[in-house]
């Protein structure tokens, strides 16, 4: 899909597969038979009114619920099988950056470390060199690097969400997914932030599914367009060819006059 | 790991100077330990003041053993004395309680920074509440037996002072901490002081109010018990008459009571508090 020049550091290889998910709730459907893939170095955005799914999409894409049906792969593994430490091909980015606010940013990034260091480690708070240069790394990835020190909570919140994003790096994951990370930030932070999402998919080869609420950051910054409504999966376009037909598909006919 | 220091990246430029901070002597350092040195030393003194004395204990714990043992069979002889006076118990807590309530609420809006309409009066108040407060009930009842007599109504003046101060403190910090979003918005409809608290801040602190009163209403009987060891009426007063004849058997009786009446109001509370959040 996106054959952009870059040069990915593994093979292009497929990151993610959904295929078939189904999860219901009391016998109703809150997805149903959804399936697409992303590629690495892909920045898939989600689209979708309120209630459509996506925070259920997101809870099976994270393992933390086990679709009823149909599975998602990542790395080829089955992440609903998989229990703690496997866990951590999935990297999760919240709307609201969930950093331990008392936490400096580095100790925050270093979270992303837990899934590969001994428990102890975690628990004293003691990583090795490499684990703390591989954090800085990722601060200064995202452009923090000399904010490492300094309390979480006396970031902004762009730079909140630009630490989250450290952690999730810092994890090493096969997957990104984001969600809603900008539905908190200013329209410059923002930008920053899906800029930064963007390049970080194409420098690391991590894919990276994130869901929006404005359509032209979608068509800005991803590379595929998926829709979701009513549960099921009605959109998968390159972003370019999200167009308004595409918008009044999932959004209503009303909804979409006049926004292209 | 050899590199020349122009060739680090900025990220181990970074690490290097991190650990060279932790290394070495420095004052952030010396502070701790300061700090560690004196919480080291305030313990040993608290040990010492404390009077811990370990082989104390061990003499002691078979004799409390003894008396347990002999206070079987409890002496029921005189149970319906004992709920009279746990009943005392209960109304003393219950009434001291409700004045202490309703006497908090008012004092609560003049000590909370964000909604009092006096601000001046807001140090006096807080002062005011920290030093009945910071007086027992206990201390507050010798008091009042001193002065209005022997018998429950010491215990229910007593419980009243404390628990004003402690309860109007702990609704003031609540309101203080309470999202003040539907106030503005009350108070720029043109509404008046006391008509926004009573609109918009009373239906969100209201379910507080009451499950903090009945934890209170709790927690004095259960302090109410010990009232009566400094003759501010109630089952504390059976209590110490049995303690100092070494009646175990009637102590037995009174303790197994007081659990019992204790557990129950903790349920009925615990149900009602549940009901009200």
């Amino acid at each position: 899909m996106n054959q952009q020049p870059h040069i990915p550091p593994a093979p292009l290889a497929v990151r993610m597969t959904a295929s078939g998910v189904t999860k219901r709730f009391d016998g109703r459907a809150a997805i149903e038979d959804v399936s697409f893939s992303v590629d690495a170095g892909e920045f898939v955005a989600v689209l979708g009114p309120s209630g459509a799914g996506k925070t259920t999409l997101f809870r099976c894409l994270t393992g933390l619920l086990a679709p009823d049906a149909g599975a998602v792969r990542i790395g080829g593994v089955d992440i609903a099988a998989v229990k703690g430490r496997a866990r951590r091909r999935v990297a999760v980015v919240f709307q609201q950056f969930n950093l331990v606010s008392r936490l400096t940013a580095l100790d925050n990034v270093l979270a992303g470390r837990l899934g590969h260091v001994p428990a102890w480690r975690g628990l004293l708070r003691r990583f090795s060199r490499a684990d703390r240069l591989l954090a800085l790394e990722c601060l200064d990835r995202v452009g923090l690097l000399d904010k490492a020190l300094q309390r979480a909570d006396t970031l902004s919140g762009g730079q909140q969400q630009r630490c989250a994003i450290a952690r999730a790096l810092a994890q090493r994951p096969d997957l990104i997914v984001a969600d809603e990370p900008v539905a908190s930030l200013d329209p410059a932070a923002s930008a920053g932030v899906l800029e930064l999402l963007r390049g970080i998919a194409r420098s690391e080869g991590v894919g990276i599914v994130c869901s929006l609420h404005q359509v032209p950051y979608a068509r800005a910054y991803a590379d595929r367009i998926v829709g979701l409504s009513h549960g099921r999966l009605v959109t998968d376009v390159p972003a370019a060819r999200f167009d308004e037909a595409a918008f009044a598909a999932l959004y209503g006919a009303e909804a979409g006059a006049g926004k292209f | 790991m050899t590199r020349a220091a122009a060739t680090a990246s900025p990220a181990e430029r970074t690490l290097d100077q991190m650990d060279a901070m932790r290394r070495g002597f420095s004052l952030r350092r010396m502070r701790l330990w300061l700090f560690c040195a004196l919480i080291l030393a305030f313990y040993a003194v608290s040990w010492n003041l404390a009077g811990i004395d370990l082989s104390k204990l061990a003499t002691g714990l078979p004799k409390l053993g003894r008396w347990i043992a002999s206070a079987w069979p409890p002496d029921l002889t005189e149970l319906p004395l004992f709920a009279l006076r746990t009943a005392e118990t209960v109304a003393m807590a219950a009434l001291g309680t409700t004045f202490a309530t309703l006497l908090a609420i008012p004092m609560a809006i003049l000590a909370s920074r964000n909604i009092t309409p006096w601000p001046a009066l807001y140090y006096p108040v807080r002062w005011f509440l920290n030093a009945l407060r910071g007086i027992d009930s206990f201390v507050f009842a010798l008091l009042f037996v001193a002065a209005v007599g022997l018998g429950p109504f010491a215990g229910v003046l007593g419980i009243a002072l404390h628990t004003w101060g402690s309860m109007a403190k702990f609704f003031a910090d609540h309101m203080e901490n309470v999202h003040l979003g539907p106030f503005d918005a009350v108070r720029t409809t043109g509404a008046g002081r006391f008509t926004t608290i009573a609109y918009a801040l009373v239906p969100d602190v209201l379910p507080v109010m009451l499950s903090t009163t009945l934890f209170w209403w709790e927690f004095n009987v259960r302090a109410s018990t010990v009232l009566g060891v400094v003759g501010a009426g109630g089952i504390g007063q059976e209590l110490k008459n049995s303690m100092d004849l070494l009646d175990f058997p009637r102590l037995f009786t009174i303790i197994a009571m007081i659990l019992v009446v204790v557990m129950a109001l903790d349920q009925l509370s615990g149900w009602l508090r549940k009901k009200l959040v």
